[in-house]
Protein backbone atom coordinates (compact mmCIF):
# COMPACT_ATOMS: atom_id res chain seq x y z
CA UNK A 1 0.00 0.00 0.00
CA UNK A 2 1.63 3.37 -0.83
CA UNK A 3 -0.22 6.63 -0.06
CA UNK A 4 0.13 10.57 -0.71
CA UNK A 5 0.09 12.03 2.48
CA UNK A 6 3.07 13.81 2.13
CA UNK A 7 2.09 15.47 -1.22
CA UNK A 8 -1.42 16.73 0.19
CA UNK A 9 0.25 17.68 3.02
CA UNK A 10 2.82 20.09 1.37
CA UNK A 11 -0.49 21.21 -0.53
CA UNK A 12 -1.81 22.43 2.80
CA UNK A 13 1.50 23.75 4.20
CA UNK A 14 1.36 21.63 7.05
CA UNK A 15 4.27 20.93 9.07
CA UNK A 16 4.51 16.72 9.87
CA UNK A 17 3.87 18.49 13.93
CA UNK A 18 0.80 20.14 12.71
CA UNK A 19 -0.83 17.19 11.04
CA UNK A 20 0.44 14.82 14.03
CA UNK A 21 -1.85 17.23 16.02
CA UNK A 22 -4.66 17.52 13.87
CA UNK A 23 -4.93 13.31 13.97
CA UNK A 24 -3.94 12.96 17.49
CA UNK A 25 -0.83 10.94 17.20
CA UNK A 26 2.78 11.47 17.50
CA UNK A 27 5.06 13.00 15.19
CA UNK A 28 7.36 10.00 14.12
CA UNK A 29 3.87 8.18 13.28
CA UNK A 30 3.53 10.52 10.21
CA UNK A 31 7.24 10.34 9.34
CA UNK A 32 6.97 6.39 9.30
CA UNK A 33 3.31 6.76 7.37
CA UNK A 34 5.04 9.02 4.83
CA UNK A 35 8.12 6.23 4.12
CA UNK A 36 5.15 3.38 3.56
CA UNK A 37 7.06 1.82 6.24
CA UNK A 38 3.46 1.94 8.63
CA UNK A 39 -0.52 1.04 7.67
CA UNK A 40 -2.70 2.85 9.74
CA UNK A 41 -5.92 2.16 10.91
CA UNK A 42 -9.03 2.27 9.05
CA UNK A 43 -9.78 5.22 12.08
CA UNK A 44 -6.42 7.18 11.57
CA UNK A 45 -7.09 7.04 7.93
CA UNK A 46 -10.28 8.01 7.69
CA UNK A 47 -9.05 11.41 10.48
CA UNK A 48 -6.07 11.85 7.26
CA UNK A 49 -8.77 11.93 4.76
CA UNK A 50 -10.74 14.40 7.05
CA UNK A 51 -8.04 16.80 7.33
CA UNK A 52 -7.06 16.73 3.78
CA UNK A 53 -10.45 17.00 2.49
CA UNK A 54 -10.02 13.83 0.09
CA UNK A 55 -11.41 10.54 -0.17
CA UNK A 56 -9.16 7.42 1.56
CA UNK A 57 -8.87 6.15 -2.03
CA UNK A 58 -7.35 9.53 -3.08
CA UNK A 59 -5.00 9.40 -0.74
CA UNK A 60 -4.10 5.44 -0.18
CA UNK A 61 -3.88 3.44 -3.05
CA UNK A 62 -3.22 -0.48 -2.45
CA UNK A 63 -1.02 -2.23 -5.34
CA UNK A 64 -1.72 -5.97 -5.00
CA UNK A 65 1.11 -8.05 -5.68
CA UNK A 66 0.07 -10.84 -7.32
CA UNK B 1 1.57 11.49 32.43
CA UNK B 2 0.75 7.85 33.97
CA UNK B 3 3.07 6.49 32.28
CA UNK B 4 6.11 9.15 32.90
CA UNK B 5 4.99 8.56 36.82
CA UNK B 6 5.28 5.00 36.06
CA UNK B 7 8.38 4.51 34.51
CA UNK B 8 10.22 6.94 37.33
CA UNK B 9 8.93 4.76 40.07
CA UNK B 10 10.68 1.58 38.28
CA UNK B 11 13.43 3.10 37.60
CA UNK B 12 13.96 4.64 41.40
CA UNK B 13 13.00 1.19 42.32
CA UNK B 14 15.85 -0.09 40.12
CA UNK B 15 17.91 2.07 41.09
CA UNK B 16 17.68 0.98 44.95
CA UNK B 17 17.78 -2.25 44.06
CA UNK B 18 21.19 -2.05 42.31
CA UNK B 19 22.42 -0.20 45.24
CA UNK B 20 21.89 -2.38 47.50
CA UNK B 21 22.71 -5.44 45.54
CA UNK B 22 26.15 -4.00 44.63
CA UNK B 23 27.09 -2.77 48.07
CA UNK B 24 28.98 -5.41 48.97
CA UNK B 25 32.81 -5.60 49.56
CA UNK B 26 34.24 -7.63 46.29
CA UNK B 27 32.76 -7.76 42.95
CA UNK B 28 33.26 -10.83 40.65
CA UNK B 29 33.46 -10.69 36.88
CA UNK B 30 30.22 -11.93 36.03
CA UNK B 31 28.67 -9.38 38.50
CA UNK B 32 30.59 -6.42 36.93
CA UNK B 33 29.15 -7.73 33.63
CA UNK B 34 25.93 -8.29 34.94
CA UNK B 35 26.62 -4.23 36.46
CA UNK B 36 27.18 -3.51 32.76
CA UNK B 37 24.30 -5.10 31.17
CA UNK B 38 21.37 -3.60 33.89
CA UNK B 39 23.31 0.26 32.86
CA UNK B 40 22.72 -0.82 28.86
CA UNK B 41 19.10 -1.69 30.12
CA UNK B 42 19.12 1.24 32.52
CA UNK B 43 20.15 3.98 29.98
CA UNK B 44 17.58 2.79 27.38
CA UNK B 45 14.67 3.10 29.97
CA UNK B 46 15.88 6.34 30.38
CA UNK B 47 15.97 6.91 26.48
CA UNK B 48 12.30 5.66 26.85
CA UNK B 49 11.44 8.00 29.59
CA UNK B 50 13.14 10.81 27.62
CA UNK B 51 10.83 10.22 24.55
CA UNK B 52 7.72 10.29 26.91
CA UNK B 53 8.32 13.53 28.48
CA UNK B 54 9.45 15.51 25.57
CA UNK B 55 6.31 13.84 24.42
CA UNK B 56 4.34 15.20 27.03
CA UNK B 57 5.56 18.64 27.32
CA UNK B 58 5.14 19.00 23.73
CA UNK B 59 1.23 17.65 23.70
CA UNK B 60 1.68 14.62 21.32
CA UNK B 61 0.29 11.60 22.79
CA UNK B 62 2.68 9.67 24.72
CA UNK B 63 1.42 6.28 23.19
CA UNK B 64 -0.73 6.11 19.56
CA UNK B 65 -1.42 3.42 17.23
CA UNK B 66 1.94 2.99 15.85
CA UNK B 67 3.67 2.69 18.98
CA UNK B 68 1.50 0.12 20.40
CA UNK B 69 2.26 -1.83 17.54
CA UNK B 70 5.75 -1.81 17.92
CA UNK B 71 5.28 -2.86 21.56
CA UNK B 72 3.45 -5.85 20.77
CA UNK B 73 5.44 -6.63 17.44
CA UNK B 74 8.57 -6.14 19.81
CA UNK B 75 6.53 -8.69 22.98
CA UNK B 76 6.00 -11.13 20.55
CA UNK B 77 9.42 -11.34 18.52
CA UNK B 78 11.14 -11.16 21.95
CA UNK B 79 9.37 -14.01 23.91
CA UNK B 80 10.37 -16.28 20.84
CA UNK B 81 13.53 -15.25 20.95
CA UNK B 82 13.62 -15.81 24.19
CA UNK B 83 12.40 -19.37 24.66
CA UNK B 84 15.42 -20.51 22.15
CA UNK B 85 17.91 -18.30 24.60
CA UNK B 86 16.79 -20.61 27.61
CA UNK B 87 17.30 -23.43 25.72
CA UNK B 88 20.58 -22.29 24.72
CA UNK B 89 21.42 -21.38 28.61
CA UNK B 90 19.92 -25.37 29.66
CA UNK B 91 22.85 -26.69 27.16
CA UNK B 92 25.39 -24.13 28.48
CA UNK B 93 24.47 -25.65 32.15
CA UNK B 94 25.79 -29.00 30.81
CA UNK B 95 29.20 -27.51 29.27
CA UNK B 96 29.88 -24.75 31.67
CA UNK B 97 29.87 -25.28 36.07
CA UNK B 98 27.36 -22.54 36.32
CA UNK B 99 25.66 -21.30 39.84
CA UNK B 100 21.77 -21.74 39.46
CA UNK B 101 21.14 -18.23 40.49
CA UNK B 102 23.84 -16.97 38.00
CA UNK B 103 22.17 -18.59 35.13
CA UNK B 104 18.81 -17.32 36.31
CA UNK B 105 19.83 -13.97 36.38
CA UNK B 106 22.17 -14.51 33.39
CA UNK B 107 18.47 -15.49 31.52
CA UNK B 108 16.48 -12.61 32.87
CA UNK B 109 18.94 -10.33 31.94
CA UNK B 110 19.41 -11.74 28.33
CA UNK B 111 15.67 -11.19 27.85
CA UNK B 112 15.75 -7.77 28.85
CA UNK B 113 18.44 -7.58 25.93
CA UNK B 114 16.41 -9.53 23.47
CA UNK B 115 13.65 -6.86 24.19
CA UNK B 116 15.68 -3.42 24.05
CA UNK B 117 17.28 -5.10 20.58
CA UNK B 118 13.95 -6.36 19.35
CA UNK B 119 12.19 -2.75 20.22
CA UNK B 120 15.13 -1.37 18.84
CA UNK B 121 14.75 -3.11 15.71
CA UNK B 122 10.95 -2.33 14.72
CA UNK B 123 11.21 1.14 15.97
CA UNK B 124 13.42 1.55 13.49
CA UNK B 125 12.06 -0.65 10.41
CA UNK B 126 8.52 0.33 11.23
CA UNK B 127 5.58 -2.22 10.72
CA UNK B 128 4.80 -2.78 7.31
CA UNK B 129 2.18 -5.11 6.28
CA UNK B 130 4.22 -8.35 5.98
Amino acid sequence: MTNRIREFRLQKEMTQEDLAKRVKVRRETIVFLEKNKYNPSLRLAYDLAQVFEVRIEDLFSFEDEE
Amino acid sequence: MKNVIALFVLLALLAITLVLWFSKDSMTGFDLGSLGIILVIVAFAVFILGRRIKSWKSGEPQEDELSKMVMLRTSSLSYYISLYFWVFLLWLKDQVAFDQEELIGTGILGMAVIFALSWLFFHFRGVPND
